[in-house]
């Protein structure tokens, strides 16, 4: 009786337990992510702006919303983006799953070389992309162009158009891709494909009925993740779209935020059309992945087999050779160019190698204002900060929805997708909005700035700690139950180590985005706070491609040398994102 | 106060120019009490809608003479900045010392955030150029033409000439009208002074389109596009560094564009901040951004002229303020109607 009751009330305090943990999951998800958006919602059904005007003298209707609706400028305009997005996705899934599958399942020589080079388009800001292949690939002025005509070649190619933003696109989120399917190609049991060769498949056949298959949820993951990602990314439609009169939604509600007056109400309805289309593929993404088991992490000992190309391995060399030198070599051969170059005036190819054309000057120039340097070390501590708390977040929230069964648990998830939704831009003023009238000096440090990047990736953080926490097979953790540990116990000793490739990546992850990010910045630095990606846009916006161009050099210095350090921590974790880079 | 008067800027500003131009300008001499005063707080805030590069160079300028004060910047678009600088003060939490904005319309707006403040050459100022009695011109930019001379061999002479088939298929870069103060500034200018059908003609000739001056500038340096309408201080520095670019003021007009800068009420450090526009409305700070960044001035007198600037053939313009403010909305989408920019 006596143990009946204990174990009675040890049930009733695990179900508290549970409730108020979930409590507590929400309501830091009310402060991050509700908050801000409800002001943004507000913002599309106003034409006012409520910390200035006041909640008392908005008109609130849905006349805006309306108006923004028929638009057919906004409907061509949405169609560009959703086709660049597409195409971009189709390219980055052909790039980053044939990476990962050279790297993680073949013997192709100098692979650990191709995995950390193949990540550098990562830690390219986008709008240094935008650049380096409009130096590139531009109609007129473009480097490839110019020696076309010295070769006598009449075609030219011109990346101003709607194929050299998906081909850019594809280029530089097929790491995205990459990162998920080959860290899923590495934890899979390889097992099933011997099986499956054994019953005569060839290696073709297999790949494409037992592998893919089977590292589907990683391939989906990324896609939906590279997708939503090209879909708030300015830079790249910015450069290459601009001069063709292309707009996408983030080229068109970075104006509209830009024009003076600014139209945030617009933006705020344009966004939400933008939250509309994610919705939906959000939710096309549960279906697909509901109803499948997708467990390739097993209580058994395996290595990741390599398979022998023979005479191939050499063709798979030469192509992953080819992909480096116009993702990686070309694109910094063009801003190194730049930013050497005095002027990026290029007469002809004699003039390209006259050194006389060549100085530090930009550097000089970049570094003689002080903040620079300011932006730099800010940046770097709100990268740490925010890969911290944005880390433990995630973690909590996907262990919890992947593995508990706390309640509320399907609505955490839900919350936690949203952020993915919403433009940077639009929600900067989002946040800026929610949080200026926070009380003490909240408003104006570095802290307001991480938060905001732990809400904004907070999907795209959660989504990869998802993946790698639905691989490991419950067995493990019940195994740890019936040995009589307790939760946090099984969590700290089996989820952890067991996730620890999945949790660094993610934190990698956060920690580029977040050093990236230029959208939300936008409204929520201060002076004493002012970040690299805003220095960055006041370079480029200040029409000096060259300073820009030497910024971005520094940037990914700093970045590769960051990378590199993260790399070597993580060695020895069962996977090793560090060796998928 | 509402505003009436027609700013005849164009010919109060070029006409004691040509009578009274003067070799050098008067050194700035600030009193003893505010230099000490400034030194103490020993640093400022600006927020400006003008480009990082340009501010850092006038605040480089200051601080040759100044070195006591260190200024950080905060620089915005336009219409960020407004966005920005609202809702700071609505949360009481404006950190800016100096306010600098291109569009006179939206500051005044916000007059009733500044403090009363004027420079101690306040009279040499043009009224016409002055919407508060709060905010001053710090900056007076102005829409030259510029074009590429390596890829240029006939050049255009007027803004007439931009509109001829033999600068057409995307030869002529050109900025969005809704892109801010300074440009809706130039269209007005097309519209008002060059003819009803002036867009219609320039538009016929296929330009392309920027977002902003900038961006173009650099563009005419590589020769993306090869002639362009440019605010002068966009696309001088690249000349003055070198750059293969030739720039001139056309016949018909040059359209300006005075800022409006002031001292916010709420400001930490106002005397650095005095200290600050104290020079930067003097003589001596007006002489800088001519003489180095290729601006013109709304001094009574400006002490130097631009390079290329001849106020015999070069008429000033800047629009009346009621314009400005009242045909905005509907001309920006006719003109986004024909250049067939989506908006």
């Amino acid at each position: 009786m006596e143990s009946k009751a204990t174990a009675g009330n040890s049930v009733r305090h695990g179900r508290l337990a549970a409730w108020a943990w979930s409590a507590l999951l929400l309501a830091i998800l009310a402060f991050l992510v509700i908050y801000p958006v409800m002001m943004l919602l507000l913002g599309t059904l106003t034409d006012s702006n409520p910390v200035t005007d006041g909640y008392a003298a908005m008109h609130l209707s849905l006349g805006n919303f309306f108006t923004v609706l028929t638009n057919p400028n906004v409907h061509e305009i949405l169609g560009n983006s959703l086709l660049a997005c597409a195409g971009g996705t189709v390219f980055a899934v052909l790039i980053g799953l044939f990476f990962a599958w050279i790297v993680v399942r073949t013997n192709t020589p100098w692979k650990g070389l191709i995995a950390a080079t193949g990540m550098l388009p990562l830690f390219v800001p986008p709008l240094v992309a935008g650049v380096a292949w409009s130096i590139l690939g531009s109609p007129k002025t473009g480097l490839i162009n110019t020696f076309l005509a010295k070769a006598g070649i009449d075609w030219r190619i011109n990346l101003y158009s709607m194929p050299g933003i998906i081909f850019v696109f594809g280029m530089y989120y097929a790491p995205y891709v990459y990162m998920f399917t080959a860290s899923a190609l590495r934890n899979m049991d390889p097992s099933l494909e011997e099986a499956a060769e054994i019953s005569g498949a060839g290696p073709v056949r297999t790949l494409f009925t037992v592998t893919f298959p089977l590292i589907l949820p990683a391939i989906i993951s990324g896609m939906l993740l590279s997708f939503v990602v090209m879909l708030g990314i300015y830079g790249i439609p910015a450069v290459l779209g601009a001069p063709a009169n292309i707009s996408v939604l983030t080229t068109y509600i970075f104006a509209l935020t830009s024009w003076a007056p600014p139209r945030y109400s617009t933006a705020a309805a344009v966004a939400m059309i933008l939250m509309v289309v994610t919705g939906i593929l959000v939710y096309l993404q549960q279906k697909v992945i509901s109803g499948r088991s997708f467990t390739t992490v097993a209580g058994k000992a395996f290595r990741p087999r390599a398979l022998n190309l023979g005479p191939w391995r050499f063709l798979t060399l030469g192509l992953a050779i080819v992909y480096l030198i116009i993702v990686v070599v070309l694109p910094t051969l063009a801003l190194l160019v730049a930013a050497f170059r005095k002027f990026l005036f290029i007469r002809d190819i004699p003039s390209l190698f006259d050194a006389k054309q060549y100085s530090l000057l930009h550097f000089d120039r970049l570094f003689s204002n002080p903040a620079t340097l300011t932006s730099i070390i800010n940046t770097m501590k709100v990268g740490v900060i925010t890969a911290m708390i944005g880390g433990v977040l995630a973690f909590a929230i996907g262990y919890t929805t992947v593995r508990s069964n706390a309640p509320g648990r399907r609505v955490i998830d839900m919350i936690a997708t949203v952020p993915v939704a919403i433009p940077g831009l639009v929600i900067g003023v989002a946040y800026l909005w929610a949080w200026i009238g926070l009380p003490g000096g909240f408003y104006g440090t570095i802290w307001i700035l991480a938060l905001a990047f732990v809400a904004r990736f907070l999907p795209d953080t959660v989504k990869a700690l998802s993946t790698s926490l639905m691989q490991i097979h419950r067995e493990l953790e019940e195994a740890a139950w019936i040995c009589g540990r307790g939760t946090l116990s099984t969590i700290a000793t089996i989820m952890l180590p067991l996730a620890r490739p999945g949790v660094i990546a993610a934190m990698t992850l956060l920690f580029v985005l977040a050093i990236r990010e230029l959208g939300s910045s936008l409204f929520l630095y201060s002076s004493s706070t002012m970040v690299m990606a805003v220095q960055l846009l006041g370079y480029y916006e200040g029409g000096n491609v060259s300073v820009t161009a030497a910024f971005s050099l520094v940037q990914m210095v700093i970045l590769g040398v960051l990378i590199g350090i993260t790399n070597r921590l993580s060695r020895g974790a069962t996977g090793g994102v560090g060796r998928a880079g | 106060m509402k505003l009436t008067r027609r700013t005849l800027f164009a010919a109060t500003l070029a006409a004691p120019a040509i009578l009274t131009r003067r070799a050098m300008a008067a050194p700035f001499t600030p009193s003893a009490d505010l230099v000490a005063a400034a030194k103490k707080e020993g640093k400022m805030v600006y927020y400006t809608a003008s480009f990082t590069e340009v501010e850092q160079e006038v605040i480089n300028a200051f601080n040759k003479r100044f070195p006591f004060v260190s200024i950080s910047m905060v620089r915005a678009s336009g219409g960020q900045l407004i966005t920005r600088i609202k809702t700071e003060a609505a949360a009481g939490k404006l950190s800016a010392d100096v306010i600098d904005h291109s569009d006179r319309g939206l500051m005044k707006g916000i007059e009733d955030l500044f403090q009363d403040y004027a420079p101690p050459n306040a009279k040499d100022y043009l009224e016409s150029s002055i919407v508060s009695p709060k905010l001053w011109p710090r900056l007076t930019p102005a829409w030259s033409i510029a074009y590429n001379s390596e890829l240029v061999k006939k050049p255009p002479q007027s803004w007439q000439d931009l509109c001829k088939p033999e600068y057409g298929n995307k030869q002529i870069g050109t900025v969005i009208a809704a892109s801010g103060g300074t440009t809706w500034t130039r269209i007005m200018f097309e519209r008002q002074v060059l003819g009803e059908d002036y867009w219609a003609r320039q538009a016929a000739t296929k330009p392309q389109l920027y977002p902003s001056g900038a961006p173009l500038a650099d563009a005419l340096v590589r020769g993306e596009a090869v002639i362009a309408p440019l605010i002068f201080n966009a696309i001088y520095p690249k000349k003055r560094d070198g750059a293969p670019v030739e720039i001139f003021f056309p016949p018909e007009g040059v359209p300006a564009v005075p800022y409006a800068t002031g001292i916010p009420k709420t400001a930490a450090n106002p005397n650095a901040a005095r200290l600050f526009l104290d020079w930067a409305l003097s003589e001596e700070g007006q002489a800088f951004t001519i003489k180095d960044q290729g601006n013109l001035t709304a001094l009574k007198v400006p002490p130097f002229l631009p390079e290329g600037f001849d106020p015999k053939v070069a008429k000033v313009w800047v629009p009346k303020y009621e314009d400005f403010r009242d045909l905005h909305d509907k001309w920006i989408e006719e003109w986004n109607t024909v250049f067939g920019y989506r908006q």
